[in-house]
């Protein structure tokens, strides 16, 4: 039953991203001054946003990880799965935003990449959850979790920051799209309907992402504490 | 319990203090960040400073201005988009002379933002490397002429969106 659910529900998924596709590449119009290149807004945008969702979830939970530690171990575990899910999926996501990114801004900027706040603090960003991963694949040891979790917090301290910096800052990266001011916004009711699709498909495919991990994880959790009691008791 | 307070109070001491780099950290990076691009006006107030220093020149390609020759471009930055209502009756501009391996991208065209990177020559001229465009975050349907335009740009063939403008007339060699 649980796998039907899962099948159906990963059908879903594919049908609602195929529909945002179409959205974004066949029904939303032509840009008027970059032509079929902004097109890669319809992917870079809601991924980037997602990314600071699934960032924020991992910070929240190490939060609560590091809280309930002493007082509630197994909440603490629980916790720790969604600490660790989100800081995958926020990765994913925000590596496609590191890939759309330097395929828009060739064409339309004339670079790859450029050194600026918006640009530069992203990739700190991603690097940071890279390094969050690495620590929990090769570190071993009771301590790991509580050092992930600091990572975690530490890294998300990044996003507000991210978020900011083409606010704060002069940047090649362009205002924000939406709140950035006069020179900002989609006009068109299409475009916008386009961009939402997208946003929502890519968003029911993370957080079906992130629940398939958490579910993984804590089953792995529960196997290994059955392998350590078994161990103790043999003794 | 007395050892859990100073638990916590150490901890909060160490959030603080991070929390406050970070807090100092924004908050002069505000000035220093800026030097991402400089001004047109900016850059003339810099005085002699400006000719012995890389600059990152932000400003909008007059219209009309640009005079390409292979991959190199000689054209005006100026201080205003042409219908800016703020525009001013003598904006600060400069003639700009790039020389590159490759033309600038597609989106510099007329009343473009771009970001010109080099030297200023004692010559008067900003002597440019690279150029770069900046894009508003406004999006906007093509009308049914603009979309030949930009099935242009997608095709990638050439200089397109130059804007019609004196493309392929040549550069004067006054540059340098």
């Amino acid at each position: 039953m649980k796998k039907l659910l899962l099948g159906a529900g990963f059908l879903g998924v594919a049908a609602l991203m195929a529909w945002g596709f179409d959205q974004a590449m066949f029904v939303a119009p032509t840009e008027a001054t970059m032509g079929d290149v902004q097109r890669i807004f319809y992917y870079h945008v809601p991924n980037a946003m997602l990314s600071f969702l699934f960032f924020a979830i991992s910070f929240v939970a190490s939060v609560l990880y590091l809280m309930w530690r002493r007082s509630a171990p197994e909440r603490a575990q629980t916790a720790d799965a969604w600490a660790l899910a989100g800081a995958e999926v926020g990765v994913v996501f925000c590596s496609v935003v590191l890939v759309t990114g330097p395929l828009w801004a060739r064409p339309v900027w004339g670079i790859w990449w450029t050194w600026d706040a918006r640009l530069t603090t992203t990739l700190i960003l991603w690097l940071i959850y890279v390094s969050y991963l690495l620590l929990r694949r090769f570190a071993e040891g009771a301590q790991t979790q509580a050092l992930a979790a600091v990572l975690s917090i530490f890294g998300a301290l990044d996003v507000p920051i991210v978020y900011m910096a083409n606010r704060w800052w002069r940047t090649q990266h362009p205002a924000p799209v939406f709140g950035g001011g006069p020179d900002s916004g989609i006009k068109d009711p299409v475009m916008l309907a386009a961009f939402g699709w997208n946003l929502l498909a890519w968003a029911v495919w993370g957080l079906m992402l992130l629940g398939v991990r958490v579910m993984v994880e804590r089953r792995k959790q529960r196997i290994e504490l059955a392998a350590s009691q078994a161990a103790l008791a043999e003794r | 319990m007395a050892g859990m307070n100073r638990k916590s109070l150490r901890i909060g001491i160490a959030v603080a203090v991070v929390l406050g780099t970070i807090g100092y950290l924004a908050y002069t990076g505000q000035a220093s960040a800026k030097s991402y691009y400089v001004t047109i006006a900016e850059m003339q107030k810099m005085g002699a400073k400006a000719y012995s220093s890389d600059l990152r020149v932000e400003g909008f390609v007059k219209p009309d201005t640009i005079r390409q020759d292979g991959p190199n471009v000689r054209f005006v930055l100026t201080e205003f988009e042409s219908h800016n209502p703020k525009a001013q009756e003598n904006p600060k501009q400069i003639t700009v002379d790039y020389r590159g391996s490759e033309p600038p991208p597609d989106t510099f065209k007329n009343d473009a933002q771009a970001l010109a990177i080099g030297t200023m020559g004692e010559d008067g001229v900003f002597h440019a490397t690279q150029l770069q465009a900046k894009c508003a975050s406004k999006y906007a349907p093509a009308g049914p002429q603009q979309s030949a335009a930009g099935a242009k740009m997608a095709a990638n063939d050439g200089p397109g969106g130059v804007g019609g403008s004196a493309a392929g007339s040549g550069v004067s060699g006054a540059g340098r």
